[in-house]
Parts: C-alpha cells; sequence; structure tokens
C-alpha cells in the first residue's frame, strides 16, 4: 500500500479535534490539525493534504476566506463543516469552491462517505473521466446522450439531458442551485431556481421508481441537489 | 366674536352709530315738543344714552350723553335753537341730566365690558376642556404635538404653529407644523414657549402670527395650552415606559421557565448517555454484544434528541427576537414533503403515512429550509402522539385563488377543547411530560414559521382523530409567479 492519505482538519473546538484524529487515524489516514485559519493555510502550504475539513467559523479569518485562499492555488476537495442554522454560509462556501458540506453534529459514517466521494472527484479529475455512468437500475452514458431505465431507454428532452448529465457526473456531490443553473442554463437564468426545481420533478418522473421518495435525484434544503449513486 | 367689537378700529362706527340714535330721538321728540315739558325729554333722553353705552361701550355712551346733552339745550330749553339758558331751572336740569347721563353710560358700559370678558373667559375654559378631553385620548407624541399645533393654530388665527420635540434617544428634535402645507417659516417665529414638566424639558411651542400681537387673553391661552400638551406629553412617554417595563417582566418570566424547563430536558437525555458511556467503560463487566449494541443506540437516540432540542431552542429564540426572515424562493410543496419523510422513514415504522400533495400544486413561495421544519415538526407530533399501526395523512389542496391550505391529519385521541386553543403555545404540553418526550416546542416553532410566511395554523379535533392545518398564501409581493418553461419532449 502506497503512503497514507493525509487529512487536514481545521476546526477551532478541541473536543472535534480529538475526536476527528482518533477515529481518521483508526482509519488509516494521516491527520493534520489547525484550530486557526492562517494556520490551516500554512500547513496546507507545507504539507499538501488529499482532503481538507473545514469549519466554518474560526476564530481568526472565516472559514469561507480560508476556502478562497485555498483556491488560488490548490484545488484539493473541501469539506465544510457548518452549524445547522448557517444555510447561506454554506452556499457561499460551495460557491466559493467548496466541494460538500456536513452539518454539526454529524455521524461517522456520513462523514467517511463524504471523504471517499471527493477522494473519487480528485482522483478523476487527472485521469480520462469515466463516460457510463450507474446508479441502481438507471446507466447514464454521457458520451451516447442515452439514458436506460432497467435496461430500457428514457426519452429525456436536451435540457433535461444536460442537467442530469451534470449532477451524475459529480454523483455523490452536492450542486448548489447557482452551480447548476449556470452550468445547464447559462448565466441569465441563473437565479431562477423554478426552472431547476421543474425540470428536477420531470426527471424524477421519469428515472426514479417513486418520485415522491427519490433515491438518485435527492433534494438538500436550502442548498441545491445531488446524485447519489449508491443509496 | 364679541371680543372684536372691544377692538380701537371700529370705535369711530360705534360713535357714528350712537350719534345716530340720538338724531333719531330727537327728531320723535321735537314731533311731540308741545306736548313734553323738559324734565320728560331729559328722561327719555336717557333711552339712547344707555342704550349706547349697552351696546358699544362706555365711549359711546359719553358720546351719547354729550350729544343728547346738546340736543336737549339745542331743541328743547328756551329759547329754542340756542344753546342759551335763561332759567336756572333749566340750567340745573341740563348740569344733572349731563352727570346722571354720563354716569348710566358709565355703569352700563362696565357691565357690558365685565360680560364680555366672561364671555371671553368661558369661550377659554370651553377651548381648553375641548383640548384636554382630546389629548386624553392619545398616546403618541406625534399625536399630541399634531393636536396641539392644529388647535392652537385655529383659536389664536396663527399665521403657523410648530410643536418641537426633544428627547433624549431622537438627537434632532421632531417638529409638527400646522397648517401642513406650510414649509418652515423663514421669519423667526414671533412667540416661542417652552414645553416644561417639572422633570423635564420636552421642547418648545413657535407661534408665527404676523397681523397683530397676542393679546393678554391669548397669551394666556398659549401658555396654558403649552402646559397641557408638556403634561400630556409626560404622561405619554410615562406610559410608554410602563409598557416597556412590563414587557421586560414578561420575558424574564418567559426566560426563566425556559431555563427550568430546558435544564430539565437537557439533563434527562444526558443522565442517559452518561449512564450508557460509564457502563461501557467500566472494566469490571464484561458487556455481552447485544447489551452493548443497546446502550450504544440509547447514546445515538440521546444524542440526536439533545440536537433537536438545541435546534428547537435556537429556532424558537430566533421567533421571538423576530429574527426569522424567510428566504424564500418559489417551490414545489411535493419537493419539501419529500426531505421530513426521508428523514422521519426510521422513525415513522410503525405508522402509515400517505401523502396526497399533488405535485401539479401552484409554486409556493416559502422558504424550503423552514418549511422543511414544519412538515418534519407536525408529523413527528402525529407520531408521538398516534397509536402504533395508524395511519397519519398529509395532504395539501390549492383553496381560492391565492392560499394553499396543508394538512396534517393522524388517528390520535381527541384533545380536549380546553387544550385546542393553547397547543401553540410554548411549552404547552396536552399529555404529562412522562407520557411523551418532547419540548414543547415544536408546534410553537410550526406557528412561528407560518406566521412569518403569512400563513395561519390551527388545530382541530375531527372524527376520526386530530388534525393540524396550515395555510400559505401563494402570492408573493414584488414577484409575480414564474413563467414555467415548456415541457416539451426532444
Amino acid at each position: 500500500m502506497s503512503a497514507p492519505l493525509h487529512i487536514l482538519v481545521i476546526d477551532d473546538e478541541p473536543q472535534i479535534l480529538r475526536a476527528l484524529r482518533t477515529i481518521l487515524g483508526e482509519k488509516k489516514f494521516r491527520v493534520s490539525t489547525a484550530s486557526r485559519g492562517e494556520e490551516g493555510l500554512a500547513l496546507a502550504a507545507a504539507q499538501p493534504p488529499d482532503v481538507v475539513i473545514l469549519d466554518l467559523g474560526l476564530p481568526d479569518i472565516s472559514g469561507l476566506e480560508v476556502c478562497a485562499r485555498l483556491r488560488e492555488w490548490s484545488q484539493v476537495p473541501i469539506l465544510v463543516l457548518s452549524a445547522r442554522e448557517n444555510e447561506t454560509d454554506k452556499v457561499a462556501a460551495l460557491d466559493r469552491g467548496a466541494d460538500d458540506y456536513l452539518t454539526k453534529p454529524f455521524g461517522i459514517e456520513e462523514l467517511l462517505a463524504r471523504i471517499r466521494v471527493a477522494l473519487r472527484h480528485s482522483a478523476q479529475s487527472q485521469s480520462p473521466k469515466s463516460t457510463l455512468i450507474t446508479a441502481g437500475p438507471l446507466q447514464i452514458d454521457l458520451a451516447a446522450h442515452t439514458v436506460r431505465r432497467g435496461g430500457a431507454e428514457v426519452r429525456l428532452t436536451a435540457t433535461e439531458f444536460r442537467l442530469l448529465a451534470y449532477l451524475a457526473a459529480n454523483a455523490g456531490r452536492v450542486l448548489t442551485h447557482q452551480s447548476i443553473l449556470s452550468h445547464v442554463w447559462g448565466a441569465p437564468q441563473a437565479d431562477q431556481v423554478e426552472y431547476l426545481r421543474v425540470y428536477m420533478r420531470q426527471l424524477r418522473k421519469k428515472l426514479e421508481e417513486d418520485p415522491g421518495q427519490p433515491n438518485y435525484l435527492l433534494t438538500e434544503p436550502g442548498v441545491g441537489y445531488r446524485f447519489m449513486t449508491d443509496s | 366674536m364679541r371680543a372684536a367689537w372691544l377692538t380701537s378700529p371700529q370705535r369711530p362706527v360705534r360713535w357714528l352709530l350712537s350719534l345716530g340714535i340720538c338724531a333719531a330721538m330727537t327728531a320723535a321728540l321735537a314731533l311731540l315738543r308741545q306736548q313734553l315739558n323738559a324734565p320728560t325729554v331729559a328722561v327719555l333722553y336717557f333711552l339712547p344714552v344707555a342704550l349706547s353705552a349697552a351696546l358699544w361701550g362706555l365711549s359711546a355712551g359719553v358720546v351719547a350723553s354729550a350729544a343728547a346733552f346738546l340736543a336737549f339745550n339745542f331743541f328743547f330749553i328756551t329759547p329754542y335753537y340756542s344753546l342759551l339758558v335763561h332759567q336756572l331751572q333749566d340750567l340745573l336740569t341740563l348740569i344733572v341730566f349731563l352727570g346722571v347721563a354720563i354716569f348710566v353710560s358709565q355703569i352700563v358700559g362696565r357691565a357690558r365690558a365685565s360680560q364680555a370678558a366672561a364671555e371671553a373667559r368661558e369661550q377659554e375654559a370651553v377651548q381648553l376642556y375641548e383640548l384636554s378631553t382630546a389629548l386624553a385620548r392619545l398616546r403618541q407624541r406625534e399625536a399630541i404635538a399634531a393636536l396641539v399645533a392644529a388647535r392652537l393654530q385655529t383659536v389664536l388665527g396663527a399665521d403657523a404653529v410648530e410643536v418641537g420635540l426633544r428627547s433624549e434617544t431622537d438627537n434632532p428634535e421632531q417638529t409638527v407644523r400646522r397648517p401642513d402645507e406650510a414649509s418652515a417659516p423663514v421669519t423667526p417665529p414671533h412667540w416661542v414657549v417652552p414645553l416644561l414638566t417639572a422633570r423635564n424639558d420636552l421642547g418648545e411651542v413657535r407661534v408665527w402670527r404676523l397681523r397683530q400681537p397676542l393679546e393678554a387673553g391669548e397669551q394666556r391661552l398659549l401658555y396654558t395650552f403649552t402646559s397641557q400638551a408638556a403634561l400630556a406629553l409626560e404622561h405619554a412617554s410615562l406610559e410608554q415606559a410602563e409598557v416597556r417595563s412590563k414587557v421586560l417582566e414578561e420575558s424574564d418570566r418567559l426566560k426563566t421557565a425556559l431555563l427550568s424547563s430546558v435544564s430539565h430536558e437537557l439533563r434527562t437525555p444526558l443522565a442517559s448517555i452518561q449512564a450508557a458511556v460509564s457502563s461501557l467503560r467500566t472494566g469490571t463487566v464484561d458487556w455481552a454484544a447485544s447489551a452493548r449494541a443497546e446502550l450504544l443506540a440509547m447514546v445515538e437516540e440521546e444524542v440526536v434528541h439533545l440536537n433537536r432540542l438545541v435546534g428547537n431552542l435556537l429556532d424558537m429564540s430566533r421567533i421571538e427576537a423576530g429574527a426569522l426572515r424567510p428566504q424564500r424562493q418559489w417551490n414545489i410543496l411535493a419537493d419539501i414533503v419529500q426531505g421530513p419523510l426521508t428523514r422521519l422513514r426510521r422513525a415513522a415504522e410503525n405508522h402509515h403515512i400517505v401523502v396526497a400533495v399533488p405535485d401539479d400544486l401552484p409554486l409556493v413561495p416559502v422558504d424550503h429550509v423552514l418549511l422543511d421544519q414544519v412538515f418534519t415538526n407536525l408529523i413527528s407530533n402525529s407520531l408521538k402522539y398516534a397509536p402504533a399501526g395508524s395511519t397519519i395523512r398529509v395532504s395539501a389542496e390549492q383553496t381560492g385563488d391565492q392560499t394553499l391550505r396543508v394538512q396534517v391529519r393522524n388517528q390520535g385521541p381527541p384533545v380536549p377543547l380546553e387544550h385546542l386553543g393553547h397547543i401553540f403555545d410554548k411549552f404547552y404540553r396536552v399529555w404529562a411530560a412522562d407520557r411523551v418526550t418532547g419540548t414543547g416546542l415544536g408546534l410553537s416553532i410550526c406557528k412561528g414559521i407560518v406566521e412569518a410566511h403569512g400563513g395561519r395554523i390551527w388545530a382541530e379535533n375531527q372524527p376520526d382523530g386530530f388534525a393540524l392545518t396550515f395555510t400559505l398564501p401563494l402570492a408573493w409581493e414584488g414577484h409575480p409567479p414564474p413563467q414555467l418553461p415548456p415541457e416539451a419532449e426532444a
């Protein structure tokens, strides 16, 4: 096995650092910790990590700023930790380049799953992307522009396909309303979330077994959507 | 106005009037000169004198006296048509006549003047009475200032009246001017009266009246009005201070209730967690795998419960502080219901949840996260109180043009009538706390959220259970309903 993957945790709460150091260490990660933003940035520059876990409420500079400054020179996946009541901070962090978020308090399984998704995406961005994505009975071929459900082809409109393709290419990650709208519709529609909602409803009708309780096209309230491949 | 007769410009007119009636009297007496002797004529001449004094005041009476004296002498004392007097008797009559006439004028004139003064004072009293009854109804500083300015402007016939209010909190003074349309007069005010009370300087009243200076009576009125206004202003500010202190007291009482409820609610899960964790850590007992799993599951459940409790407290404090500002977007209600259903799947294992939220309802302008919470709380509430195996029904329909009606109905026991109106109160529990866990905050949070969206929420017993219903307006001011993209197949 190669060298252990390096995770940098930036959080000002000693108990969280202690818990993550123990749990992630046990999972064979190399963990370094910082309790201030500047310290975290310095650590990230000295020993480039494979994943950064970043708390948004830091004592010196805001987590949002850490996020933006990291993105100036690094594509390392960033997982943001935030309190429940700060929806807008979460969205702001995602729009500034964070890859995903977790709401405190969180279960460790959830955290490990997010780390896995983040690592997979950063590995993919270095190698040619797979064009075939599978989720339960769904098979999405990004190159051939076809979608099959249980083997049968599902007919999608051009916009529906663009939307599904963007979500599926980022499987497992949360995508904000803004980012989906600007990728799928382009800038002019970027504030018309209702477009997105209507198209998501159509996609669910065509792809989900029970559109009212979706398994793959999940809503992240107040933030955006997430395409789940393993559920 | 009666008081106007007293003012000087009309004095010559009144003198002419008294001369006029003297002339009329002379003409009438001249016709009867053969039948009347001098004393009778003298007595009759008192008539115009008294009348002049009564109608037009002392000076008019004196003018009438002089005119009557001359006319009497000229026309009725021999030799006629001359002011000469031959007989001592006639001279005496004339002198006595003049003296008595002036005396009568004085008496009648004074009576008239004092009557006018009494009427003026009565008028003043009426105006003051009207002012104080009107002031008694007012609680707002601006309203008091506006009333006083308007009354003063009418009563004094002023060009403009301005009331400037000072207070510790608003630094530039607040001014109210009457009449409204008058822009700030460029000249300095003709009178300025401070609004003083025993404790405070509350501002001042400024009066502009170019036409004529204020008379003593008018000045008195101005001062009385001003002191009435000062009293009313002070009363209003004391009353506001009292209201504020009552609000503080009430919020203090709530905080105490909150603390006692919260410390109990926080300690219970903490106690279970501590018991479970310390049991697991003790080296003396060798726990069976199933027992370990049971203890750990308990810890996890209690942690989830604690987290929900803290979340509820935060929400409640935001609602209380008026800091709950929905981040509205056009949403599909069916999408919103999904989240809570997915999250509550495990808790709802023993119930059937039926969802009847058509996905072709109009888009609704709400905050997704907050509405998610409303559904979570309402469904959790039903899960807690409805018996296992029963059905919980979540439904929504459009009622009227601009309203969506959403209902969560369960087959739980009916809620006694006396509790129905209170179940949205904070910390209110219909059933004893030991039967059901919870914070007593869930439904009051729902109420806060629904009302922040301009909706209404209520509870009612139904033939087969219990229902919580709320409405959501479909209109969003300044945001026309979105034009949806056409649903075309490729």
